[in-house]
């Protein structure tokens, strides 16, 4: 919508007469003030459709049939069908971060009141890039927090609606919609965020955030056992809250599953955290939770059944998933906990300050009423396990291929490694136990084994601190710091624990700046090397050459967009009030960032992924994410690769394909790493930054492939980008392949390459 | 499964691949093909059959009938310890991504594939690359070799449960391709 009104509307909300930067060109954009830059973006890196499924059943016209050329009842086709999908899979995940947030704020505006300042320490003070950049507002309370939001949701609406029968129909306009619903995503989970950081005091301003307690082997089952689940701390914090008035935080053990656990442990450190969402299942028919409080995302919809099965009681927390449960928020505590312990019943409590009261007195309760197993030793289990007598029933039913059958039969033997990588990949159905004709309890052999290991996880600290960026803001931007690594999200696939903790320690150790949040966060921790260090023991938590961070939760991940921000803000000097695409320029072109969604399963993945995207920050994906349906792929020699040389204000063919992609699905990890050290070159790398970046890529390349990367011609600006170590070989291949030098820019971007508002000119400060 | 009156109203799509049980068939498709290729992915070098890894019986494939080689994910390196130089190296979407252009200049400098065999791709992933092709690329028909059955396919062998039966299968195409 576009007009005088709301042009002034838009101005009282961001208070255009705060002057603490120019307004840019798109202050709250709506809908399509972005398309263009969307379109020149997808111009180069075109979606790329994998249908997962050839019908549309949306409408009563349907099923349609849209295999090849077919078109649906509606007229559409199958590319802008799975636009359309790939639309609706981002309102999904927005909308998720969406409620939590507006939720979130409001809660804590009930505790603290509208004006209740931002303050994230005195090491940040670009608080909210992403608002800043998107809104061009600089919020100072909880009130402009829900603004915020409160935009984002209004878009939200328009692009929901663009999906009903008969209103977009073209693909690269649905992609161009799910970008903006995707980048406000990324506001959204700023609020949240930033909100729960001032209104629960989360650590800010800190590197060296506490190392906490992971795995169920630290979690002490004598004492009663709160599990918190999900992704909202208001009941878990106040949970700890509880406790605390009652001097009782040493008496009950509270655990996490999920960014819940990662959000409990930023504000205790007390908590534990039994690990990612992959353990969910497994945890709760382990029968170790008393009490169990649900909030809301990737919790299992069958949790009430798998709880009631081991007698422990679940309080759901989240108008989001009620379950089914009768609500109680009113009912005298007394008389719910009664029912809890009495009769095993399980209730929705939508006051959290109550659910916290209820899951403290009732978990204190039923403990000593609910018979905990000891856990099996070692000594226990070896013996259990001799009752094998090799017939493989457990190997066949798995679900997940797992060679249960042999890691039995060494476990017998005494060797309980491969029984331990057994539960690594397990999802806890329990199919081999059933299977069992010997008896053998494998369930609860692989819940011994999973009892004898703890690890360390270091807790979220939040956004990436303004005095960091400063100290690297130069170095990633020369290339001089090759990359900065973020492995997001879930870790749900099985090798993954292995996989994303190898990827990370190969960065790591390669001086990239590696950043995790939600479930990855937690998984990398769950591995030990020979000295038995997890990685966040053996590698400094700063943002700096080396450093593995960790950022937080799921809505955490806005501080990575945020970072990069802050990068072209900070050190480049550039403005971020509404100024989006300027930013994203900057970003795509200079700021070799890489995502990486190894283990993604959500429709929030899908739209944390799809708005680093459109900040120009290209996303690996493991295997299965090819069922998201959509990527964004160049082709490195059909592509046009021009971009305006900012300083002579020419177009120039840079015949450089960087960075090659924007979202990819790789096949392996080897191939995964690769691709990372890939995607971290920009065009705008100096020569020593190139050199740097290439030494990565061809040392990479060989040591899973073999060779030099067959590509590598592409990516030789001049000879001086050549890194020294491999100078011989290199110089040979590029005559071999006929090279020549290419030009070197030092200001590439895309403004003025298509048609916008921005004048090349604000790309420079 | 009995199809249903109106087709739409069966699993994800009504375009399946045709499953072929016989290798003698398989290799005159093959010879017809003017530009094949061979996509080669990492499940190739985990996968055995009866002792020898399925990426060994792939390049007995490629070597009978002169077929040009894809190497995905990390593949590569094992294909020149076998003494095979792949044509080209790729992840699956980029190759798919090329392929889904008729005017693509081939991974020969020839001309886009008109044939292209698929072996060693995970499953999921498999299927999610052949539907690509079975949607974007009319110009080209698709095989699969591994051992289970690839809806989105042309052509697509079984679900073996035998490991034998897949051996034979494959051990006949090779002799039939030479
Ligand atoms: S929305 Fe269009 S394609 Fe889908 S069922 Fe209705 S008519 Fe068919
Ligand atoms: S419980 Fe048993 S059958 Fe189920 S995933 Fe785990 S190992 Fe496989
Ligand atoms: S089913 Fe039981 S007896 Fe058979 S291999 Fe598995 S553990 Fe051993």
């Amino acid at each position: 919508m576009k007009g005088k009104r709301k042009k002034e509307e838009k101005e009282k909300i961001i208070r255009a007469e705060d002057e603490w930067e120019p307004i840019g060109h798109t202050p709250m954009p709506h809908v399509t003030d972005l398309r263009n830059w969307d379109r020149r973006l997808l111009e180069t890196y075109k979606p790329f459709y994998a249908p997962f499924c050839d019908l549309c059943c949306l409408c009563t016209y349907g099923k349609c049939d849209l295999t090849g050329t077919n078109r649906g009842a509606c007229g559409i086709d199958i590319s802008a069908q799975q636009g359309r999908i790939v639309t609706l899979a981002c309102c999904m995940g927005m909308s998720a971060h969406a409620g939590h947030a507006a939720h979130i704020i409001d809660y804590l505006i009930e505790k603290h009141g509208e004006d209740y300042p931002i303050d994230l320490g005195d090491q940040v003070n670009v608080e909210c890039p992403n608002i800043r950049t998107v809104l061009g507002l600089k919020p100072k309370t909880l009130r402009d927090l829900k603004t915020a939001v409160q935009y984002a949701a209004e878009q939200l609406v328009h692009v929901v609606s663009s999906t009903h029968t008969g209103q977009e129909g073209d693909a690269v306009d649905y992609e161009s919609k799910a970008l903006h619903i995707s980048m406000l995503d990324h506001v959204c989970m700023e609020a949240a965020d930033v909100a729960q950081i001032i209104g629960f005091k989360f650590p800010t301003s800190v590197a060296d955030t506490p190392l906490v307690d992971m795995g169920w082997g630290s979690i002490d089952r004598k004492k009663p056992v709160i599990l918190v689940v999900g992704h909202n701390p208001a009941s878990s914090s106040e949970i700890i809250d509880y406790l605390r008035n009652k001097g009782l935080e040493d008496k009950v053990e509270v655990a996490g599953i999920c960014c819940t656990a990662l959000e409990t442990t930023r504000y205790s450190n007390k908590a534990k955290v039994v690990g990612p969402l992959s353990r969910q299942l497994f945890f709760v028919r382990a029968g170790i939770a008393d009490v169990i409080v649900a909030d809301e995302q990737c919790i299992r919809t069958d949790l009430t059944d798998e709880a009631s099965k081991v007698g422990s009681v679940v309080i759901a927390s989240s108008d989001k998933a009620c379950r089914g449960l009768e609500e109680v928020s009113d009912k005298p505590t007394d008389e719910v906990v009664k029912a809890m312990v009495d009769k095993g019943e399980h209730c929705l409590i939508l006051d959290h300050e109550k659910a916290a009261e209820v899951a403290v007195e009732a978990a204190l309760k039923i403990a000593p009423k609910r018979k905990k197993e000891e856990p099996i030793d070692e000594k226990k289990a070896i013996e259990l396990a001799k009752a094998c007598a090799a017939c493989g029933s457990c190997t066949q039913v798995c679900p997940n291929l797992l060679p249960v059958g042999p890691a039995i039969q060494k476990l017998a033997e005494g060797d309980a490694e491969p029984f331990k990588q057994v539960f690594e990949n397990c999802i806890g159905c329990g199919k081999c136990e059933e299977a069992c004709p010997h008896g053998v309890p494998i369930f609860k052999l692989m819940q011994a084994v999973a009892s004898w290991d703890t690890w360390k996880c270091r807790v979220g600290r939040g956004p990436v601190m303004d005095t960091e960026i400063r100290k690297v803001g130069a170095p990633i931007v020369l290339g001089t710091i090759p990359g900065v690594i973020a492995l997001v999200g879930c870790s749900n696939f099985p090798n993954e624990i292995d996989e994303i903790a190898e990827m990370v320690d190969e960065f790591a150790r390669r001086k990239y700046i590696v950043v995790l949040t939600g479930c990855s966060a937690m998984t990398v921790g769950m591995r030990k090397d020979k000295e038995g260090k997890t990685i966040y023991e053996k590698y400094p938590g700063d943002f700096d050459a080396g450093g593995v961070v960790n950022i937080g939760s799921c809505v955490s991940n806005a501080h990575i967009t945020g970072a990069a921000m802050k990068i072209a803000n900070i050190f480049a000097n550039l403005p971020l009030r509404a100024n989006y695409e300027v930013i994203a320029d900057y970003v795509l072109n200079r700021v070799g960032a890489v995502g990486v969604a190894w283990g993604a399963m959500s429709q929030k993945a899908a739209s944390i992924a799809t708005g680093c995207n459109r900040l120009g920050i290209p996303v690996v994906l493991g295997p299965h994410s090819a069922k998201y349906r959509r990527l964004y792929l160049s082709r490195k020699e059909e592509g046009d690769w021009t971009v305006m040389d900012g300083r002579k204000k020419e177009l120039v063919d840079t015949e450089e394909p960087s960075p090659e992609h924007l979202a990819i699905v790789t096949e392996s990890k080897e191939r995964a790493m690769v691709m990372i050290a890939k995607l971290c070159i920009r065009k705008n790398d100096t020569q020593p930054g190139r050199q740097i970046k290439l030494n990565h890529y061809i040392d990479l390349y060989k040591k899973f492939f073999g060779t030099l990367p067959d590509d590598l011609h592409h990516f030789v600006r001049t000879e001086r980008d050549i890194p020294m170590f491999f100078k011989k070989e290199v110089k040979q291949f590029l005559q071999e392949k006929g090279w020549k030098p290419k030009p070197v820019l030092s200001l590439p971007t895309l403004i003025g390459t298509y048609e916008t508002e921005v004048p090349v000119e604000a790309t420079i400060r | 499964m009995p199809h249903p009156q109106h087709l739409v109203n069966i699993l994800t799509g009504i375009k399946g691949a045709m499953e072929m049980k016989d290798a003698t068939p398989l290799a005159k498709i093959i010879k017809k093909a003017e530009r094949p290729l061979l996509v080669i992915g990492p499940r190739a070098l985990e996968v055995e059959i009866e002792g020898r890894p399925f990426i060994e019986y792939l390049v007995d494939i490629a070597k009978a009938a002169n077929i040009p080689i894809c190497a995905t994910a990390h593949t590569k390196k094992k294909l020149l310890e076998l003494g095979m130089t792949p044509e080209s190296t790729y992840d699956v979407v980029e190759i798919v991504n090329a392929l889904k252009d008729a005017e693509w200049k081939g991974v020969k400098g020839e001309g886009c594939h008109d044939f292209v065999l698929f072996g060693g791709i995970r499953t999921d992933l498999g299927n999610q690359a052949l539907s690509t092709l079975k949607h974007f690329a009319p110009h080209l028909k698709t095989m699969t070799l591994c051992k289970y059955y690839y809806p989105n396919a042309n052509f697509s062998l079984p679900n073996y449960k035998k490991e034998e039966e897949w051996k034979a299968l494959l051990e006949g195409l090779v002799a039939g391709l030479k």
